[in-house]
């Protein structure tokens, strides 16, 4: 038990160490983000995004893939760093779902900054904490 | 018996900056506001233990009797580099000589000050290290430009023996033209209420930039983490630039005496370059891809294609991938470089705008700095 429990350690340590986390001092949103999305049953606990700013408008796409969810709006708010993203996506049963993120962005200075925050839709809520790479 | 005083003093000295190194990283490179509180002044007086001569920052180890107990303290001085450039050695100051300093104390608390032009021998009372990023201008005859044989002004020396490159800005941070807002050498506003003022941003990058400042601009990515000065920024220190005129390639090097000694390449009369010496869209650069053209006797050069993986000026204003400048240099005469910049962002920027500044001619080659150098 101990030992399976020290491996998966040493597994997450050397995955966490060997994400590059590449410098970003332009828009604090642009760049891709993983972390979690709490309780989501139906997309699962994990999530990434791929975020982008054209100058006007932040777009971008959550779990790029066969499930991936196009970002419909998303808005910082330099006044505390407020983060708001919508989202559209399916059940696991092909129903929509309309997905509301609201987060703050936590060190900003570094690339690996953090929006934490919820999020919720019709079938759920719960934590959401994604970090920069 | 003084011999042996000195010698203790060495080892002393040694083993301190020994301690203070092994540390922690405080000794990297950085804006001075960073690391020291303006606010809190100290004067100390005592005996040299050690001359750490090194970039990024020359350190001198003095031992000052505080009561019954006798501390040592660290003075952190600017780069040899540019300490010698005002004439000064490692030998100026040896184990032993009484000094007296003033000037801000570490934040940390930890007993180091930052020496600047503060430090002088005890007994004269004369100015040890007289460091000024901005040192006063003597009013030089004025000389015409020298022209090279296409007939446009040279931005180089002509002949090897004739060299020379630009130093001693007029401005170390960028403000857009016309715009009065006072900042130290950094870049650090004097008036953090002064952010708005600085160039037209957008909220978000307006955001970042009274972050960074609020900051002490202690996150600059070129101390922290040896990032180019790409951009403006490379004409913003005292370091300097020199400009290698490569006529029968039609190309012109910009070598820096900042960063890592980089240098960026201006294709004359060609489409912008694509590649691995000049990038492509898929490979952003620090210095971005730069074509010029002579408009009269102004050097006008267009650039885009950078990354956002640094800062273009000092001081902190962000700048994002949709960053194009248009530079134009001129040579008014002999010893004096005129540079403007368009900075066309709408990334980051409401409008387009242009900050310009003016630099100096010194002979020889720009000074070697190299940022690898950095401690620990």
């Amino acid at each position: 038990m101990l030992r399976s429990l020290t491996r998966s350690v040493v597994v997450l340590l050397a995955t966490v160490l060997a994400m590059p986390i590449y410098a970003q001092e332009g828009h604090p949103l642009k760049g891709s983000w993983i972390g979690v999305w709490e309780s989501n049953k139906d997309a699962g606990d994990d999530i990434i995004m791929v975020l982008n700013w054209d100058g006007k408008a932040v777009s971008g796409i959550i779990n790029p893939g066969t499930d991936n969810m196009k970002i419909g709006s998303a808005t910082l708010d330099p006044n505390g760093w407020k983060v708001h993203i919508e989202a559209d996506g399916k059940s696991k049963q092909g129903a929509a779902l309309h997905y509301v993120i609201d987060g703050t962005i936590k060190d900003l200075e570094l690339p690996a900054r953090f929006i934490t925050g919820t999020w919720q839709s019709q079938t759920g809520k719960g934590k959401f904490e994604v970090r920069r790479q | 018996m003084a011999r042996n005083r000195r010698n203790w003093c060495v080892v002393a000295g040694a083993a301190t900056a020994a301690f203070f190194i092994g540390s922690n990283v405080a000794w990297a490179h950085h804006e001075i506001a960073a690391k020291f509180d303006s606010s809190k002044s100290v004067d100390l007086k005592g005996i040299v233990t050690y001359v750490d001569w090194r970039n990024p920052h020359a350190h001198v180890f003095v031992n000052v009797k505080t009561g019954n107990e006798v501390l040592n303290w660290a003075i952190e001085l600017e780069s040899p580099t540019i300490l010698e450039m005002d004439g000064w050695t490692s030998s100026t100051l040896r184990p032993g000589d009484a000094i007296t300093v003033k000037g801000p104390r570490a934040r940390d608390g930890s007993r180091q000050v930052w020496g600047g032009d503060q430090v002088r021998f005890t007994e004269t009372g004369l100015q040890v290290f007289p460091a000024k990023l901005h040192p006063s201008r003597a009013a030089a005859a004025s000389r015409p430009a020298p022209r090279g044989p296409d007939g446009h002004p040279a931005l180089s020396g002509l002949t090897p023996a004739a060299e020379g490159y630009w130093t001693d800005p007029s401005k170390t941070s960028m403000v857009e033209d016309g715009v009065d807002v006072k900042s130290d050498e950094w870049g650090l506003l004097a008036d953090l209420t002064d952010a708005g003022k600085v160039a037209p941003m957008q909220p978000w990058a307006l955001g970042v930039y009274r972050h960074r400042q609020e900051r002490q601009l202690r996150d600059d990515p070129m101390y922290l983490k040896c990032k180019p000065p790409g951009g403006p920024r490379q004409y913003e220190s005292r370091l300097g630039i020199q400009f290698v005129e490569d006529r029968p390639h039609q190309r012109i090097f910009v070598l820096m005496g900042s960063g890592n000694h980089n240098y960026r390449i201006i294709y004359m009369g060609q489409d912008r370059k694509t590649g691995l010496v000049t990038g492509d869209d898929d490979n952003p650069l620090y210095f971005g891809r730069s074509s010029g053209k002579w408009d009269g006797d102004t050097l006008v050069v267009d650039t885009i294609g950078f990354n956002e993986d640094f800062w273009f000026t000092n001081g902190g204003l962000p700048h994002t991938s949709q960053l194009h400048l248009v530079e134009r240099f001129t040579r008014p005469d002999f010893d004096t470089l005129r540079y403007q910049v368009l900075v066309d962002d709408p990334g980051a920027y409401t409008r387009n705008w242009t900050a310009s500044w003016t630099m100096n001619w010194k002979s020889g080659s720009v000074p070697f700095y190299f940022c690898q150098n950095n401690r620990p």
